[in-house]
């Protein structure tokens, strides 16, 4: 697959289609790390194994802007593991990136590993084909994952006190470092409200009724739009469950509303339409 | 040298517990340590490489409150809201004592002194616990410290197989051990750790010469922007300062200054009054980073702005390594006509 990655990245800059791919390289510690390629040399630097974690979508907001006033918009080329593939749709509903304005490179993926067993992530996702793609590289492999929803059911069978602990106990490790808002592809707010400089309606304390109400208020923004990459909770230097909570609000949306984000062809944001008859136009 | 027992310590550690403010590594889950207050010596946590957060919060805290401004009916009072306990910082390493000599060097070296963080350092003892090694990430040794450093501590102790060696540094710390008798042993100094590979690290007065070198904008391409690095650092000492709301109605309206740790790697952080920001690109943001680190503090305070502990290695969600970063800018300083890239953001 590797090759075929790096003469796809290759032709893409040669020929102008894209100024930067985003794809991954070997990071300095074992693992990989992203990398943004804007000269076709490097292309030899790309790698593609199972621990490529990052979900790269998220640097697609890096490129909404031409990066001087009056030039066109960058074409960018990116990426995209089956998960991710769902944040292309996810962005692309939300008129957040222009489809004609990205290539996607979508892999095939049987899950990505850590110490030598598969991801929880990954145990959890059947998808092997992106949703979305331009290019399609690799065959889907034959990995077979059943998710039980064990530690949702777990966290539904709590009491609500009890529920409230377990949340407050977890969340007690916050430091209020954003790595997770930061990290996630629908996190792409200009200003977002735990930056607002007003306080409007969170303090900047780092008190546990802020760390609460942070990652409450972020986990309801994503709700119907969390495609579970787990960048959250992979990022997270304290290992706050994070996907948990979203997971269980993606199970609400879904027995709801039968809706499921990215899954969707026909793009539609989760929020912001309303069904026939809720609202007359005039 | 002295030396003493772990039942000794244990017994000292609950005594010390009983008068002052102990903190120590305690387990917040997940085996994540942090610093924090604890009851007694059977919350403390005593095998571990070091604490998730440096002991920097212990005297520059991420949350302190200042003061409270009331407007009850008209009439107006302000509150002094700082609260300064003696403390006690038992287990930090090293290095994190060495950040904190390197916070001492603005905070309190220059005038003016910061009242809060002076105060604060005045009532607090550091007793270290030397490192029984170099862990992965660790590089103290390219950048002045030491895996058995005792020079900025109060006291450093030596683990050894029935408990450690006890080397007060300073009176403060000689006045914890006043009460009890402690055994002398023949060992002097008992250091055999293996140290890493050393990391070139570029005098601060040649970083000048790198500064506009597409370079940063290559790193700071996957930036993610988070706050994560400087959080975890034992010298980032940037704060913020805001007057929040607490109760707002007709009668009464109380607002309380907070100070807060602040990053310059968030996107807002150079966002001025009218909306104006002077470092909008990623890549400008890690830069200043890395030139506080090893340029600007040095310069303006005589301190390292780096001690080497290796924690912004182990956290950064795209391994933007210091020490990678510091090899790179030893190499374009050493052929300062290397190819130059286009720019990416």
């Amino acid at each position: 697959m590797i090759d075929k990655i790096r003469s796809v990245s290759r032709e893409l800059l040669e020929n102008g289609d894209v100024s930067y791919v985003i794809g991954y390289e070997m990071g300095t510690r074992g693992g990989t790390r992203p990398a943004i390629i804007s000269d076709a040399q490097d292309v030899e630097k790309l790698v593609w194994n199972r621990e490529c974690y990052a979900n790269l979508t998220t640097f697609l907001h890096d490129y909404k802007k031409p990066s001087r006033r009056g030039e066109d918009l960058p074409r960018v080329a990116v990426m995209v593991k089956p998960c991710d593939s769902r944040t292309i749709n996810v962005l692309l509903a939300e008129r957040q990136i222009k489809r004609e304005n990205v290539h996607i490179i979508g892999l095939t993926c049987g899950g990505m590993m850590a110490e030598g067993k598969l991801r929880e992530e990954c145990l959890r996702c059947n998808i092997r084909t992106p949703i979305v793609y331009d290019t399609l590289i690799g065959d889907p492999p034959d990995v077979d994952v059943v998710d039980d929803m064990q530690d949702v059911s777990e966290l539904e069978a709590m009491t609500a006190e009890e529920r409230l602990q377990f949340w407050l106990s977890e969340l007690d490790r916050c430091i209020r470092c954003y790595a997770c808002r930061d990290a996630c592809p629908g996190c792409y707010c200009t200003v977002c409200e735990f930056d607002r400089d007003d306080s409007l309606w969170i303090g900047m304390q780092n008190e546990l009724p802020e760390k609460h109400f942070f990652h409450t208020f972020r986990a309801m923004h994503l709700a119907g739009r969390c495609v579970d990459c787990n960048e959250c909770e992979r990022v997270c230097p304290m290992e706050i469950p994070l996907s948990l909570l979203n997971r269980k609000l993606a199970k609400e949306v879904r027995e709801l509303y039968g809706f499921e984000g990215g899954m969707n062809t026909e793009l539609t944001p989760f929020i912001t339409v309303l069904a026939d008859g809720e609202v007359s136009l005039i | 040298m002295r030396h003493i027992s772990h039942s000794q310590l244990l017994s000292l550690l609950d005594l010390v517990a009983k008068s002052q403010t102990l903190i120590a590594p305690k387990d917040m889950g997940k085996g994540h340590l942090h610093l924090r207050p604890v009851e007694d010596s059977s919350e403390i946590v005593f095998e571990y490489t070091r604490t998730d957060l440096s002991a920097k919060e212990m005297v520059l805290p991420h949350t302190e409150r200042i003061m409270r401004f009331e407007n009850r009916s008209g009439e107006i009072t302000i509150t002094d809201l700082f609260i300064n306990k003696d403390q006690v910082v038992f287990g930090l390493r090293p290095c994190d004592a060495h950040g904190i000599a390197s916070l001492d060097s603005l905070f309190i070296r220059q005038d003016p002194v910061d009242r809060h963080y002076s105060k604060r350092r005045d009532s607090t003892t550091l007793v270290g616990i030397s490192c029984p090694q170099m862990w992965d990430s660790c590089f103290c040794t390219s950048v002045g410290g030491s895996p058995t450093e005792r020079k900025h501590l109060d006291v450093l102790l030596t683990e050894n197989e029935d408990g450690y060696f006890v080397d007060c540094v300073t009176e403060r710390g000689e006045m914890l051990f006043k009460n009890i008798e402690l055994e002398e042993v023949e060992q002097t100094r008992m250091s055999n750790v293996t140290l890493n590979d050393s990391v070139p690290v570029p005098e601060d007065n040649l970083w000048p010469t790198v500064f506009d070198h597409p370079y940063w904008q290559q790193v700071g391409a996957r930036c993610l922007s988070c706050k994560l690095c400087t959080f975890v650092c034992p010298t980032c000492r940037c704060f913020d300062l805001r007057d929040e709301p607490v109760t707002s109605n007709a009668e009464t309206v109380v607002h309380e200054r907070i100070r807060t740790w602040d990053a310059c790697t968030s996107p807002n952080y150079r966002t001025i009054a009218g909306g104006h920001n002077s470092r909008p690109q990623k890549g400008q943001r890690i830069r200043n980073r890395f030139y506080c680190k090893f340029h600007y503090y040095p310069v303006d305070y005589g301190a390292e702005g780096c001690v080497g502990c290796g924690r912004c290695i182990d956290v950064c969600p795209v391994n933007i390594d210091i020490v990678e970063v510091l090899h790179n800018v030893d190499t374009l300083l050493r052929q300062p006509a290397t190819e130059v890239k286009e720019e990416t953001r």
